[in-house]
């Protein structure tokens, strides 16, 4: 059959329903165009939350902190178990420990001072001492993490920042004063002065010290005010303001000597009062809340998975169902049934594949539009995941297509079962 | 000469009603048969299995000496667009199109040369005083209507043309002016013709005239 008799064919075919076969193939552009979109952003708001709830503990670490209600400086201590140091030996004594680092907070008044994108910034902050192992050897192998006041002549303090706080700056800070947002990236080799000694609210007896500081790392297992500095600072610094005194540790982080005696070293830590987290538990956490975003955002995939299918199935089966008599005519007039076959395979498959198509193209293409209008809104969005929408071409090639499959595999049965129907029950009223 | 249709011991059934009862019938090339019967005798349901429209009966049908029960769905519309054109009683026009439109659809469908289909169209339609313009059919009266069916079932150049009665919406003039214009057209391409007719002026025209009575069909002289 030649193009021109095809295209009069199709022509004469349509003509009088044009209306309806617009409406039936825009019902499935829309329904692929939802199920990508939604797929897209379903996935990057999971991935959003995976960046949220991960840590970089690693697996045989567990982190010991006290009891009560911590925040360096700020703290407001409920009578909870703390840590000191015959807990560390306690501790320290076992046979399944190897290592342990631990961290401390300055209970000296700080703040901090610098240049944020040309703007002044000032913060207090409390300072928490780590060991050079509290990055990992391979994060803080470039850094000279030994730092007393001696070195402060001609050394910068160096800082490892929470990305909690860098989060906590750009959403309640950078945004509504119009600075700029920042990145666990961005921060890195900013220089400041942090002032011991003396905050906006409190005031020590002896003169404050300042020191020039520059942030060398990012951590999401700091304290969400804290700024970590090398471990013997703070011990210094908390020496020479409260010379009588204990020291108290903020947190313990204990390296077992085998990842599979972690457990047994949580349930020591957890008798003797304190507080642990591990890798598991804070992925055990993550995952209930991930695994609940992701059921009810499958839940959600797989309700418009279904609505799309079945509107793509009654609108592919209607239009069938509403063109029986014609079908019935050009049966009866002899149609050779590849022509009928050339006009299923034209009007369903390949317009229905190319609408699913366009509208899948057009569903990425908002889903991409979406994240980008929610990133250029929010700067804690932005300095968390490059995108909000994901594309696996894979899975939405595989439900875009799964969709088609089902929807004309349905409705060429339900067309094979016209063309094997009498001719005179086609044209029946 | 051999028949062009060759009806054996036809049966059909509605349920616990047997409207066709084991009837014979041969059609002979280019001669017009009419059939008669009161309302209700199986008349259009006889077309309708002679037309293979209708597959649900019983006995034997060959149509140009191929027995319709061994052919497949394709097969039979071969069958159907080689041998046969249909003139239903509801004429059956797609209503969205053109006189020519509906006229040159099985053509158009069966892969024929468009220009060719439109040309002979044309002169079918213009023969039956119906103009070839973008008129829809809803907009024909019933008259023209009946015989734009008429030009699309000689369409495919048929053997047998089966007319469920093609004149029963024309006046007499009309109606005379139609089987004229048919008897032309039978001797210039040789097809038989099988009509229900209820007009006795037409019946006088048909070369064989049976009554279908009791299921059966029944010579009238």
């Amino acid at each position: 059959m030649k193009w021109t008799e095809t295209r009069t064919a199709l022509h004469l075919w349509n003509r009088g329903h044009w209306r309806d076969y617009v409406f039936s193939q825009g019902m499935l552009f829309v329904a692929s165009l939802l199920l990508v979109f939604f797929i897209a952003i379903g996935l990057g708001v999971q991935n959003l939350l995976d960046r949220f709830l991960s840590t970089d503990l690693p697996a045989e670490q567990v982190r010991v902190t006290p009891s009560g209600v911590q925040a360096g400086f700020f703290q407001t201590e409920s009578g909870g178990v703390e840590i000191t140091e015959e807990a560390r030996n306690e501790l320290e004594s076992s046979l399944l420990v190897q290592r342990i680092d631990p961290q401390i907070y300055a209970r000296v008044p700080a703040y901090l001072k610098g240049l944020l994108g040309g703007q002044p910034y000032y913060t207090d902050i409390t300072l928490e001492g780590v060991t050079g192992q509290f990055l990992g050897d391979s994060l803080l192998k470039d850094i000279d993490w030994s730092y007393t006041l001696a070195d402060s002549a001609d050394r910068f303090l160096p800082i490892i920042l929470s990305e909690n706080l860098l989060l906590l700056y750009n959403a309640g800070f950078a945004e509504p004063n119009d600075l700029i947002g920042l990145t666990p990236e961005g921060v890195l080799g900013i220089e400041c002065t942090v002032t011991l000694g003396m905050s906006s609210i409190a005031e020590m007896d002896r003169p404050p010290i300042t020191v020039r500081a520059r942030i060398e790392a990012t951590s999401r297992n700091m304290n969400l005010f804290a700024i970590g500095v090398p471990f013997e600072f703070v011990d210094q610094v908390n020496s020479m303001y409260i010379p009588d005194g204990t020291r108290r540790y903020s947190a313990l982080v204990v390296t077992a000597k085998r990842a599979e005696d972690v457990p047994e070293i949580v349930r020591l830590v957890e008798e003797m009062g304190l507080r642990a987290e591990t890798r598991r538990g804070i992925a055990q956490k993550a995952e209930i809340l991930v695994g609940s975003v992701t059921a009810a955002l499958s839940a959600l995939a797989g309700a418009i998975l279904l609505s799309a299918l079945s509107s793509a199935i009654h609108t592919l089966v209607m239009d069938l169902r509403n063109r029986r008599f014609a079908l019935g005519v050009l049966m009866a007039l002899g149609t050779p049934h590849n022509r009928l076959a050339m006009i299923f395979a034209f009007q369903i498959l390949f317009m229905s594949a190319l609408t699913m198509i366009l509208g899948a193209a057009l569903g990425c293409l908002l889903a991409w539009g979406a994240s980008s209008a929610l990133l250029s809104l929010s700067s804690v969005l932005r300095v968390s995941v490059d995108s909000l929408a994901v594309f696996p071409i894979g899975w939405l090639a595989a439900g875009t297509g799964f969709m088609l499959l089902i929807s004309t595999g349905i409705a060429y049965v339900f067309f094979g079962r016209i063309l094997r129907t009498p001719v005179t029950r086609l044209l029946r009223p | 000469m051999d028949s062009i249709i060759r009806a054996r011991d036809i049966q059909r059934e509605f349920g616990d009603i047997r409207v066709l009862e084991g009837l014979d019938l041969d059609v002979r090339p280019g001669e017009f048969l009419a059939i008669v019967g009161r309302s209700g005798a199986g008349k259009s349901t006889l077309l309708a299995i002679l037309g293979t429209h209708d597959l649900d009966h019983g006995g034997r049908l060959e149509i140009s000496g191929r027995d319709t029960a061994l052919l497949s769905p394709p097969e039979l519309a071969a069958l159907r667009r080689e041998y046969l054109g249909f003139v239903f009683q509801d004429f059956h026009l797609l209503p969205e199109l053109t006189a020519l439109e509906n006229v040159i659809l099985p053509a158009v469908f069966s892969g024929r040369d468009l220009g060719t289909a439109r040309t002979q169209a044309a002169e079918v339609l213009s023969r039956l005083s119906i103009r070839a313009d973008e008129t829809p059919t809803t907009l024909l009266s019933r008259g023209e209507r009946q015989r734009v069916a008429m030009a699309r079932g000689l369409a495919n150049g048929p053997s047998v043309l089966m007319a469920d009665e093609p004149s029963a919406s024309l006046d007499a003039e009309s109606e005379q002016t139609l089987f004229n214009l048919l008897d032309d057209l039978r001797r210039e391409q040789g097809f038989a013709l099988i009509a229900v007719i209820h007009s006795r002026a037409v019946l006088e025209r048909a070369d064989r005239v049976l009554e279908l009575r009791d299921g059966i069909l029944h010579e009238v002289d």
